[in-house]
């Protein structure tokens, strides 16, 4: 670990100041520490960011909930309105690591966490989205890599909260320079679905302050398969969202989660069950759409049924929860 | 001839372990914990290559760096590395960050090589060698008893599988390492170790030092599971720094460094055919396998074992028998002795083919057991635990459980020799009543202390918490290493002996008959201003050896999702006379939680591209954790007639080929590769390569 300066701030554009262009932002430090750790990253200034105000604060309201940035993932957990209104959301949060590192982690970090690879985070090894030459997962060991990807790096996205807020309709809260801007989830990390380097789509400096969550009268479900039973990364991440009426579903979304570097929807399959009523039938449907353009390397096939499996169980979660 | 006490206050008691307190408040010290005076930090650089010929290593740039008192290399001149991980130098500084940079500070130069890492490749005559000057593949072992061919003829079923078991890393929490005080008046050594008299030898010879110039202390250790017993290349690159910086070096591993080179369960692929007549008796067995212990089983640590080779057919006894068991070497590192060496893939291997006998015969697979296992002492344990665990109720024909979670059970049987002795102890009985137990014995933590307290409480009259046990020490009496499950065996009966000694000479000393218990304080105080001190030794009738052992799995399996749920475990085990009910008990507990592991989520996974560990950490390298943890049942089975048994090893050996033959029985097909994962499970069902059209 390099020598780094550490500051606190106490504003959002005195965070990005402090920041510069070689800083990064603590806040739980979970994923942080490990990439500082591996000299995956070496910031020059580490800012604190849990002073900012309002960080750590959950606003409910009748049509938007503000989430702070700083708001550990224990707490979307706990939190009972969150599972009442969101269920997707708290299940989400339920299966982030250990309860000793959901009391830490924060809902940025977890959004801007780094790729998990086991490449990417190997001290020796300097792969493509290092800045290396070789996506070693390609013709490596991939079992736990993507089915869907726009460029050479197979890493997946883990981030089980960025599933989930995309299946809401989330959006993100960003300090870019002096400004803050907001953006979609899907916008959040479009970038690395086609740029072997990127985590998501944040600039150097970018900090996240907040996630906003419409309120829409939806039912929301998060199931993810795992090697283990608990503290274990998923092997598939799902997450469904919907509003149910008359046994109807409207507004459909379907999210795939470690299949791909970017949460993964497909728009025909969210389609495919506008006005349908959540069956078998119609959940088998959209998961062919989900899974149409799935391409599977040599040892992540497995993904694919599984994946099929979590998406008919979490639209039929959704219909149980109507 | 000695014997037990007929009644027995404290020993087979639940009594917790005696240093309890002293661990959970973190006032017991191991050899992480020790902080002698003037301490530096200890650390290694090792090798980037999977093979490569080392022409130079400069340190110079290393000793410059602020902080840093001390390198070395770990062997001079010109040298081949033969894994990656394997130990180049070390340095030895006032901080972590010093040594950190000191290491990225080493310059070396090196001439890559070609490697390879896969056992399957490696057996090709046109792979890299791992050894220049032998082939890879050892020639393999041969077993033939009776007519093989002949006797499968005879069959009247035959069945055929393949099975394989991952390289699996020791991993105990507490890493390897040393504190070592290389001082005018000698060596200190503070060894997280299952052997302080094989750290002491081992520090002798590597460091040419007489072994009376050698202490070695191990109070605590947080286990080691058969891959502690010697000083490790890490020992004596700590006591050379220490030497060097005239300072006191603490270098433990760190969990990537214990990933790469010190020790492991060697792979193995197996390729069973096994023959019964029509009513079930085992006729024909025939094994090929194969399996890598790295570069070579052993190492200067390996504590014996260790090699790719296992027992076959196991537990049976087929009168025809043809073995052929080979060793293949990887550029990975060495394999050493763990937790029951061999057994685990022995029984994983049979007793799944034992299933498939029993399917293909349309047998119950307890009752093909109960026909073909010769200890009577088994065949009582597979009915006491198909009782408990309503085997005849939950046993269903192959995969005709309601999906998508399916249920399904199984077995296995384990043996384990054990065994154990030539420990020798002393006691010291104070004026003032208190006493002492001095044992040069070590505790990997399967409670060791409370088993020497416990037996002196009975025997001596006394409470345990009135009994100072003193282990860990190579000035107490000798013991042995802690392995083979040979310590119980090994140390009860020495300190039966003290105790019995210490009392008689008590008695005799002071005139007080009878001084155990009410009397203790009188007699001793009799004693005058001198403590009296009797040392004791290993006696004949208070232990034996050989123990079985007996698991029934029950598993829930996702047939969508491939995940696997060992619901409940069964074990029926025999250990002669439990000493400590708690402490077995927990070893018990342990072994299966070690077995799950082993069936479902543990394996070394090498890189074929840099022949690099890719699961250097316990992110990716899965440990079972208290979630997957089990309902689990268990009966030790006090035999006192036998004597002391140990038990830490047999209770590890069959969980997995339950679970795996639980697996089978749920889904209808076969997960013959350990670990189980979803991945295999999902391909065994025929749905790993679905797409979607």
């Amino acid at each position: 670990m390099k020598p780094f300066q550490y500051a606190t701030a106490l504003s959002p554009a005195g965070a990005r100041e402090l920041a510069g262009d070689d800083g990064a932002y603590l806040a739980g430090g979970n994923d942080l520490l490990a990439l500082m750790k591996e000299s995956i990253v070496e910031p020059k200034v580490l800012v604190n960011i849990k002073s900012l105000p309002g960080l750590n604060k959950i606003e409910p309201g009748r049509k938007v909930w503000v989430f702070g940035a700083g708001v550990t993932v224990a707490e979307l957990e706990d939190h009972e309105g969150v599972k009442k209104i969101f269920p997707g959301l708290q299940q989400a949060a339920a299966e982030v690591g250990s309860r000793q590192i959901r009391n830490v982690a924060t809902l940025g970090g977890n959004l801007a966490q780094h790729s998990r690879c086991w490449y990417y985070r190997h001290r020796d090894i300097l792969c493509l989205k290092r800045g290396g030459d070789t996506c070693y997962a390609r013709h490596g060991e991939n079992k736990y890599h993507s089915l869907f990807t726009g460029n050479t790096c197979i890493s997946p996205v883990v981030s089980n909260l960025s599933v989930a807020l995309t299946a809401l309709e989330a959006t993100v809260l960003v300090q870019r320079g002096d400004e803050q801007k907001r953006m979609a989830l899907k916008e959040l990390y479009a970038r690395a679905w086609d740029n072997p380097t990127a985590h998501n789509s944040l600039e150097p400096g970018d900090l996240i302050l907040a996630v906003e969550i419409p309120v829409r009268g939806t039912s929301s479900a998060y199931l993810q398969a795992s090697e283990k039973s608990a503290f274990d990364w998923a092997l598939v991440s799902c997450a469904a969202a919907g509003r149910i009426e008359n046994a109807k579903i409207t507004r459909a979304r379907i999210v795939l989660g470690a299949v791909s570097p970017v949460p993964y929807e497909v728009a025909a399959a969210n389609d495919s069950l506008e006005g349908k009523s959540l069956d078998a039938e119609t959940a088998a449907r959209a998961a062919d759409l989900v899974l149409a353009r799935a391409h599977a390397q040599a040892h992540n096939g497995y993904k694919i049924p599984i994946a099929r499996a979590l998406i008919q169980r979490s639209l039929l979660q959704l219909k149980a929860q109507s | 001839m000695p014997s037990w006490p007929e009644k027995r206050i404290y020993i087979g008691s639940h009594t917790r372990r005696i240093d309890a307190p002293a661990k959970v408040t973190g006032a017991a010290k191991y050899a992480s914990d020790v902080q002698p005076e003037g301490w530096l930090y200890g650390m290694i650089l090792r090798s980037k290559w999977a093979k490569a010929k080392i022409t130079k290593i400069n340190l110079d740039k290393a000793l410059k760096v602020p902080g840093i008192k001390a390198a070395v290399l770990a062997r001079e001149g010109e040298r081949t590395v033969r894994y990656y991980g394997e130990e180049l130098a070390a340095v030895a500084g006032a901080t972590k960050q010093a040594c950190l940079d000191a290491l990225r500070a080493i310059e070396v130069e090196a001439a890559e090589l070609p490697f390879v890492v896969r056992e399957a490749e490696a057996m090709g005559d046109s792979a890299p060698r791992v050894w220049e000057d032998s082939p890879n593949a050892a020639p393999p072992h041969v077993n033939e008893k009776g007519d093989v061919d002949k006797a499968f003829a005879e069959c009247a079923t035959v069945v055929e599988g393949s099975f394989s078991t991952p390289v699996q890393i020791h991993h105990p929490l507490e890493t390897h390492g040393n504190t070592v005080s290389w001082a005018a008046d000698g060596i200190t050594c503070w060894a997280s170790t299952q052997g302080i008299t094989s750290v002491a030898e081992g520090l002798a010879d590597n460091l040419s030092v007489p072994q009376s110039q050698i202490r070695v202390l191990s109070e605590f250790m947080g286990g080691g599971f058969g891959s502690k017993f010697g000083p490790g290349v890490e020992g004596g690159l700590a006591a050379r720094l220490s030497q060097q910086a005239k300072a006191p070096v603490k270098l433990m591993l760190t969990r990537f460094d214990q990933s790469l080179a010190v020790g492991n369960r060697p792979s193995s692929f197996q390729k069973i055919r096994l023959g019964a007549t029509a009513d079930g008796v085992l006729h024909a067995f025939d094994l090929e396998s194969y399996g890598t212990a790295g570069i070579g089983a052993g190492g200067s640590t390996a504590g014996g074992g260790g090699g790719a080779g296992f027992p076959a057919p196991y537990i049976y006894q087929v009168p025809n028998i043809r073995v052929k068991q080979s060793s293949v070497a990887v550029n990975a590192g060495s394999a050493r002795a763990f937790r029951a060496p061999g057994h685990p893939p022995a029984s994983f291997g049979m007793e799944s083919i034992m299933d498939e006998l029993a399917v293909k015969l349309g047998m119950d697979p307890v009752e093909l057991r109960l026909k073909n296992d010769p200890s009577e002492i088994r065949q009582k344990e597979y009915r006491l635990a198909a009782e408990r665990f309503g085997w005849k109720e939950k046993y269903k024909t192959p995969g005709s459980s309601p999906g998508p979670v399916k249920t399904g059970v199984g077995c296995a049987g384990a043996t384990w020799g054990g065994g154990g002795r030539g420990t020798q102890a002393e006691a010291q009985i104070n004026p003032d009543g208190s006493i002492e137990i001095r044992c040069g014995t070590q505790d990997l933590g399967t409670g060791t202390k409370t088993l020497i307290a416990l037996i002196g409480a009975d025997l001596l009259g006394l409470k345990p918490e009135q009994i100072l046990v003193r282990i860990g020490d190579t000035r107490f009496p000798p013991s042995g290493g802690s392995g083979g499950s040979t310590t119980a065996a090994s140390v009860s009966p020495a300190i039966h002996n003290v105790c019995t000694r210490a009392l008689q000479e008590l008695q005799k000393q002071t005139g007080v008959a009878g001084a155990r218990r009410e009397n203790w304080m009188a007699a001793c105080k009799k004693l005058g201003i001198n403590p009296l001190v009797v040392h004791g030794e290993w006696q004949e009738g208070l232990s034996s050896s050989g123990a079985g052992g007996v698991q029934f799995a029950e598993v829930g399996v996702d047939t969508d999702t491939g995940f696997v749920k060992v619901r409940k475990i069964t074990c029926v085990q025999d250990g002669g006379l439990i000493v400590s009910q708690l402490t077995a008990e927990s070893q018990v507990n342990g072994g299966i939680l070690m077995g799950i592991g082993y069936a479902l989520y543990e394996e070394r996974i090498m890189d074929l591209q840099t022949g690099f560990v890719l699961n250097p950490n316990f992110e990716t390298y899965k440990l079972a954790g208290l979630a997957d943890a089990p309902d689990i049942d268990l009966v030790l089975l006090d035999m006192p007639e036998r004597g002391v048994i140990g038990i830490g090893e047999p209770v590890t050996i069959p969980t997995a080929g339950a679970i795996a033959n639980a697996v089978a029985n749920a889904i209808g097909v076969r997960v013959g590769s350990l670990p189980i994962t979803p991945q295999k499970v999902l391909a065994a069902l025929g749905m790993d390569t679905l797409t979607t059209a």
